[in-house]
């Protein structure tokens, strides 16, 4: 047998309904292979709801509840009390939502698990919009992106406000553990599941999902196209344990993002001006990230 | 009035051609309504639309269950969807195939049309051979084999809301139209359900859908097809690695088999093999 990097069990089953090359369902395929059997999920509604359960079947081989989108933190905290009260040993409680459903429309479920110190993690796939119903911006939409609703033409350049910094918010609850993943490092991915299951108390993943059909992209790119998103500096890879930042990957110097925006037919609009924009705004925030990792190291913050 | 659902795979035009059918009927003169099956709406997976046409207005606005015309876009779709449920005898069941309609299965007392629609498209350039758009030219073969739209109608819908090569599109509705074979009815049995679905359990608090997604074949989805040149692997695994749909297993030497009756040809484990061992290719 050959030497793994990542844990070899499969508990996404294949069959299910995921577009081709589908990022949420790498993420979630490696999420599980992290967690293990005794998991039990809570999925609202979003593209994974769909790809999961044409009934009667399920790709999932852990515990499913199915919730309404704006529940998700709220079924999290549901489960864990009734797993301590039924004193379920070594039960991993997770929540796993869209953008849409954890930025949006879950918002306050989330804080309010948080802010419960609910012993569950919660985790938001981002694929950057509402695709499960067509490719409708979300409030994690970036900057300048084309969706069905911010359309392209007359005047219009896309969505015209900056993406939701859901991370920012969720460490402003202090949580137990906060980190960013990205399925095009697996490796790295699959260090932060175990990290995270070592860790008491309410937990936060950000994981980078990119969508074929709604980025505009070819579907064999999914990968290349992750690796590009961090290597740029748009989805920088960093975990915060008790409130201290570190960099899980840095590459020396940044990629540039025209590179990350040409790739996808999303920013196909996206003039010099606007690229340019968009690299200053990356570039401060990656800055931004190593001034609070050396101020986190040096206790200093 | 007259119902009539469409099935198709995500890409093919299937929900366009439900809406240039009710906009064909609208220009005759008839009251139309179409709208999709909300349901895995995923490039390369099966798609259901609706089209009603009356000549008053339409009040109901359900999915149709009992339709009087079935079109199916893919040949492939007979062999993993129902396609024919619902459809009863003095209905018809037209498909895109390059085979007679003598040879199609439905059920008995139900006409039989085909139209080797995928033929026509190609001829007139709409789409590529691993995906052409059929939808104008199944129409085309519709309005002849029903007589529910003219042609002239059709023509002038096409014209006007297809979202590229109009003109094109209208030769290959009317070849659709000049191309269409009849049979006499069929006297199939319906055609089985690709798995059964159990009867819902006494127990609402119990799991509700316990089985394996692996029941379900995706290969239908796929255009490309991956092919590994062992002798050039490293056992990296780097394509098992990656695979979205868990569809690429390890030996028990550590090299990679691809599980074709699941993997949707995404042409991720080709990119990403170091030394370039995976090639895609076409499906024959």
């Amino acid at each position: 047998m050959a030497k793994l990097t990542i844990p070899a069990q499969e508990l996404m089953y294949s069959g299910h309904a995921a577009c081709p090359g589908c990022g949420p369902a790498l993420a979630m395929r490696l999420l599980l292979k992290g967690l293990g059997p005794r998991t039990i999920l809570s999925i609202p509604a979003c593209c994974w709801t769909v790809i999961a359960t044409p009934y009667p079947t399920t790709a999932l081989g852990v515990a499913v509840l199915d919730n309404a989108i704006e529940a998700t933190g709220a079924s999290v905290s549901g489960l864990r009390a009734a797993a301590d009260a039924m004193h379920l040993k070594d039960v991993e409680v997770v929540g796993f939502a869209g953008d849409g459903g954890t930025a949006d429309i879950g918002l306050q479920a989330l804080s309010g698990m948080l802010e419960r110190r609910t012993d569950a993690i919660y985790v938001m796939y981002d694929n950057e919009a509402y695709m499960n119903t067509g490719v409708q911006r979300s409030g994690a939409t970036p900057q300048g992106a084309w969706t069905t609703t911010t359309p392209v033409g007359g005047g219009v350049r896309g969505k015209p406000e900056p993406k939701k910094d859901v991370m920012a918010i969720v460490l402003a609850h202090r949580p137990a553990y906060a980190a960013t993943l990205n399925p095009s490092f697996p490796e790295d991915f699959d260090r932060k599941v175990a990290r995270a299951r070592s860790i008491e108390g309410p937990r936060f993943f950000h994981i980078f999902a990119p969508c074929p059909p709604g980025w505009k992209f070819d579907s064999a790119e999914t990968i290349a196209l992750g690796r590009l998103a961090t290597d740029s500096g748009i989805f920088p890879l960093y975990e915060v344990v008790d409130g201290r930042l570190r960099i899980t990957r840095k590459t020396g110097e940044l990629k540039p993002v025209a590179e990350y925006l040409a790739a996808q037919g999303r920013f196909r609009h996206l003039g010099a001006e606007e690229t340019a924009r968009i690299q200053s705004e990356v570039r401060a925030e990656w800055d931004r990230l190593l001034r609070r990792e050396r101020d986190d190291l040096s206790g200093s913050h | 009035m007259i119902e009539i659902r469409f099935h198709g795979r995500g890409g093919q035009g299937t929900v366009v051609a439900s809406e240039l059918l009710a906009q064909a009927a609208f220009l005759d003169g008839k009251i139309p309504q179409s709208f999709p099956f909300f349901g895995v709406e995923r490039r390369g997976a099966p798609v259901t639309a609706f089209t009603r046409i009356d000549d008053r207005p339409i009040r109901v606005r359900t999915s149709i269950t009992r339709p009087d015309v079935v079109v199916v876009l893919d040949p492939g779709l007979l062999r993993t969807t129902p396609v024919t449920e619902g459809l009863t005898s003095g209905g018809l069941l037209l498909v895109n195939t390059p085979r007679r309609a003598e040879e199609l299965a439905a059920p008995p007392g139900v006409r039989r049309a085909s139209v080797d629609a995928t033929r026509i498209a190609l001829a007139h350039g709409l789409g590529t051979a691993m995906l052409p758009i059929v939808n104008t030219a199944v129409l085309g073969a519709l309005a002849r084999a029903t007589g529910v739209v003219t042609l002239e109608a059709l023509a002038r819908a096409v014209e006007q809301f297809v979202p590229a090569r109009p003109s094109e599109n209208r030769l290959a509705a009317r070849d659709g139209y000049l191309g269409v074979r009849n049979a006499d009815p069929g006297a199939a049995a319906p055609a089985p359900a690709p798995f059964a679905v159990p009867a819902p359990l006494d127990r609402p608090e119990g799991p509700v859908a316990s089985v394996s997604s692996e029941v379900i074949h995706t290969a239908a989805w796929r255009t490309f097809t991956p092919v590994i040149h062992l002798d050039r692997c490293t056992k990296c695994n780097f394509c098992w690695k990656f695979c979205p749909d868990a569809a690429i297993e390890l030996d028990a030497d550590g090299y990679p088999r691809i599980r074709l009756e699941y993997c949707k040809g995404c042409g991720i484990c080709a990119a990403e093999c170091p030394p370039k061992t995976i090639e895609m290719v076409a499906e024959a």
